[in-house]
């Protein structure tokens, strides 16, 4: 089997490509079927999260999908143009797609150097594909392996410690504008992972109030209840009530599903006369952004999204240097034994099947020359019988080198000679002196 | 005392002065720096002896009476002795970082100022005609309500600086964080209110002794149409506008620190014109309004 990863992400396409990249639960699921209907003998995995959208696919060696295949495939189910998807993709192959992966998994390709989430989302990435029966021996072995790696580097190395999240630095940004937290009001809107993660260090700043606006209401107050905002002034308000709130609050933390802005700046603008000028901080977490990035550019608005968080902390990363390395390293080791096991299993099968040819054939061989030897009746002399075995191992070899010996005498441009003559000599154990005698012998051959 | 005695001296505080803003920037620019801080304090701790010992010596030997402030060189060098301890204090407040780049420029053309007053335009007041008490207190005024209007201008001008770098999103600093919007804000709003109550004083102070001096019962018409009077009203309006910005919206954010720095321009215009038209009738009608300055 072929491991390929065909991927989009932070580091090679802009947050707006990102937004048309992105696959929900649902798109993820319909593409999986899509490529899985296509290509039946495929496995395959889709991840998308805020800041990558990334197609790990396995298939038999000789068998598509291409590369370009699936570029087609994503232009054609984003419809984005698939100049651009060339342009800001990235594809592996086998040892470094999966090396990528597990780098994912740990969090080293993050925006955020060690951050926790993306290992939640590669493991929910890996089972829903798994729940549609997408995935194989292969990418089964693949991702429970980047799962584990992923653990283990941040057990190992803490490279999770100290770490510059999204949501610490979301806070740095805010200090530049506010000096205290005690007589602020932070809006969150959404009710998932992102938002409780954003939210955490946040409520560590002790604001005055912290409140919680979702489409599914329940969810909000799941949420607070989740996060213990049961005081005064903290809590689930309703969407309707989400104008109020806007004028309200002094920061805003946002992360949707929603595939529009839910924010505009034509909703926002009469909103702001009534805030009376006083700075609003706003945080955009979500991918296709929830807020309009218009609203950036109005008096006293401090609007940041993912990108801005990004070029933030990568100045933090070169600090770390020595924890990445640590954890490079102690991936490599896990990518090389999880390599060394798929392709293990690979041989494993491939053995299996020659097994099998070669017993079908070998039977087929012997149901003939039994039939012969029953021929002979009476006539079944030893030098007859002599003359049957001889032709039956001679029909035998000639069958089993026939299509080896054919594949060698194609002129397949892709087909390396040499390679196969090397594979020959070291299968067989045959010598290149020897080839060389046996030439010398029979000169006509 | 000699003139020297004053220039020398100042002259050497300013070039402490300027070698401490440069090392402030520097340190803006890599905040590790932790030599240059040391360095900076040892500068500002040597600028607040100079202009307090200058100031002390000038009381002592050059006036020789209870009025501390007879020359406007008297004033700057009072200004710059409570400013440079006032910076000595923003760098050890980590809520205030940055602040001490923007207020070192103006102790050291503040200094600078003082050189020039010392060795080219030295002019005593002219105090002998004037209530002394009123005069103290109007000199004493004027120019600590100058060094609140400095204080704000600074805190206005790191105001646009520090938005200009949170808008462009590059303005973060886990470690070593500029001091915020809010901050400032308070800051603009805490000196501008001092420096409008200093200035209040000062204008009133000053309108006592015009009177007072001339017997007048009324102010004459070459008064109202002043430059110098209608440049200290725009100031003391400016200054009771950036009072109120907190109570409306109009003036939040940019535009007060915009302000803020307009209103030391103004106030360093009237000094401009009270140095230009010292000697004109309306001065001679009413001199004392900036303390005859």
């Amino acid at each position: 089997m072929r491991l390929l990863m065909l991927g989009f992400n932070h580091r090679t396409a802009p947050l707006e490509l990102r937004e048309a990249l992105a696959f929900d639960s649902d798109s993820a699921a319909a593409a999986i079927a899509e490529l899985r209907s296509e290509h039946p003998a495929c496995e395959c995995v889709l991840l998308s999260t805020c800041n990558r959208t990334e197609l790990y696919l396995a298939r038999p060696i000789h068998d598509p999908p291409t590369i370009e295949q699936l570029r087609g495939f994503v232009a054609g189910r984003t419809g984005v143009a698939i100049e651009t998807v060339e342009s800001a993709s990235i594809h592996r192959e086998q040892e470094q797609a999966a090396a990528h992966l597990f780098r994912v998994s740990a969090g080293l390709d993050s925006m955020v150097l060690g951050e926790p989430q993306v290992l939640g989302q590669v493991k929910r990435a890996y089972e829903s594909a798994n729940d549609q029966g997408a995935v194989g021996p292969v990418l089964h072995r693949l991702f429970q392996g980047a799962i584990t790696a992923g653990k283990q580097a941040r057990n190992q190395t803490g490279i999770d410690q100290g770490r510059t999240s999204v949501s610490s630095v979301a806070v740095a940004f805010a200090r530049n504008i506010f000096d205290h937290f005690g007589d602020k009001i932070v809006l969150a809107i959404g009710a998932g992972e992102m938002i409780k993660a954003a939210l955490a260090p946040l409520l560590r700043e002790d604001p005055k109030s912290l409140l919680l606006v979702n489409r599914t209401h329940q969810r909000a107050i799941d949420l607070a209840n989740a996060l213990g905002l049961t005081g005064e002034g903290h809590g689930a308000r309703p969407w309707d009530d989400l104008d109020t709130l806007l004028i309200e609050a002094d920061i805003i933390v946002s992360c949707t599903a929603a595939s529009e802005p839910i924010i505009t700046a034509g909703r926002f603008k009469p909103l702001l006369k009534k805030r009376r000028g006083r700075p609003l901080f706003m945080l955009d977490l979500a991918v296709p952004r929830d807020l309009d990035p218009a609203i950036g550019a109005l008096r006293n608005v401090y609007l940041y999204n993912l990108d801005d968080l990004q070029r933030a902390v990568k100045a933090t990363e070169d600090d770390r240097r020595e924890l990445v390395e640590q954890c490079e390293d102690l991936l490599s080791t896990h990518v090389a034994r999880c390599m060394g096991e798929i392709r293990h299993r690979d041989v494993g099968r491939l053995i299996k099947q020659l097994r099998q040819r070669l017993h079908a054939m070998a039977e087929e061989e012997q149901g003939r020359t039994a039939r012969k030897l029953a021929a002979l009746n009476g006539e079944s002399t030893e030098e007859n019988v002599q003359s049957l075995i001889e032709q039956h191992n001679h029909r035998l070899v000639n069958k089993i080198l026939h299509l080896p010996l054919s594949q060698l005498d194609r002129s397949d441009p892709d087909a390396t000679l040499g390679f196969y003559a090397a594979a020959l000599r070291r299968l067989f154990d045959l010598q290149d002196q020897a080839d060389m005698a046996a030439d010398e012998s029979d000169p006509g051959s | 005392m000699p003139e020297s005695a004053t220039s020398i001296p100042l002259i050497l505080a300013t070039l402490a002065s300027a070698t401490a803003f440069v090392l402030a920037t520097q340190r803006l620019c890599d905040p590790q720096r932790s030599g240059h801080l040391l360095i900076m304090r040892l500068l500002l701790g040597a600028v607040t002896v100079i202009c307090a010992a200058v100031f002390a010596a000038r009381v002592a030997w050059v006036h020789q009476a209870w009025l501390p402030v007879q020359a406007h060189v008297d004033g700057l060098l009072l200004i710059a002795a409570l400013l440079a301890p006032a910076v000595l204090y923003v760098q050890a407040k980590p809520k205030l970082f940055g602040l001490s780049l923007f207020a070192l420029p103006l102790l050291t053309l503040i200094l600078l100022w003082g050189v020039c007053a010392s060795l080219w335009t030295y002019r005593p007041f002219r105090l002998d005609s004037f209530e002394p008490a009123w005069v103290v207190f109007h000199t004493s005024a004027t120019y600590l309500g100058l060094l609140m209007c400095g204080l704000g201008a600074a805190g206005g001008a790191m105001y646009l600086f520090v938005q200009s770098r949170v808008k462009a999103k590059t303005g973060f600093d886990q470690v070593n964080p500029m001091a915020s919007l809010e901050t400032l804000e308070t800051l603009i709003i805490r000196t501008a209110t001092l420096g409008f109550v200093l200035l209040t004083l000062s204008l009133a102070s000053g309108l006592i002794i015009v009177t007072q001096s001339h017997e007048l019962t009324s102010l004459g018409k070459a008064w109202w149409v002043s430059p110098k009077v209608w440049l200290a009203g725009s100031a003391w309006v400016v200054y009771a506008l950036l009072i109120n910005v907190r109570s409306s919206s109009l003036f939040r954010g940019r535009r007060a620190a915009w302000l803020a720095i307009a209103g030391l321009v103004l106030v360093l215009a009237t000094y401009g014109a009270v140095e230009a038209i010292g000697d004109e009738p309306l001065h001679a009608e009413s001199a004392g309004t900036e303390g005859g300055n």
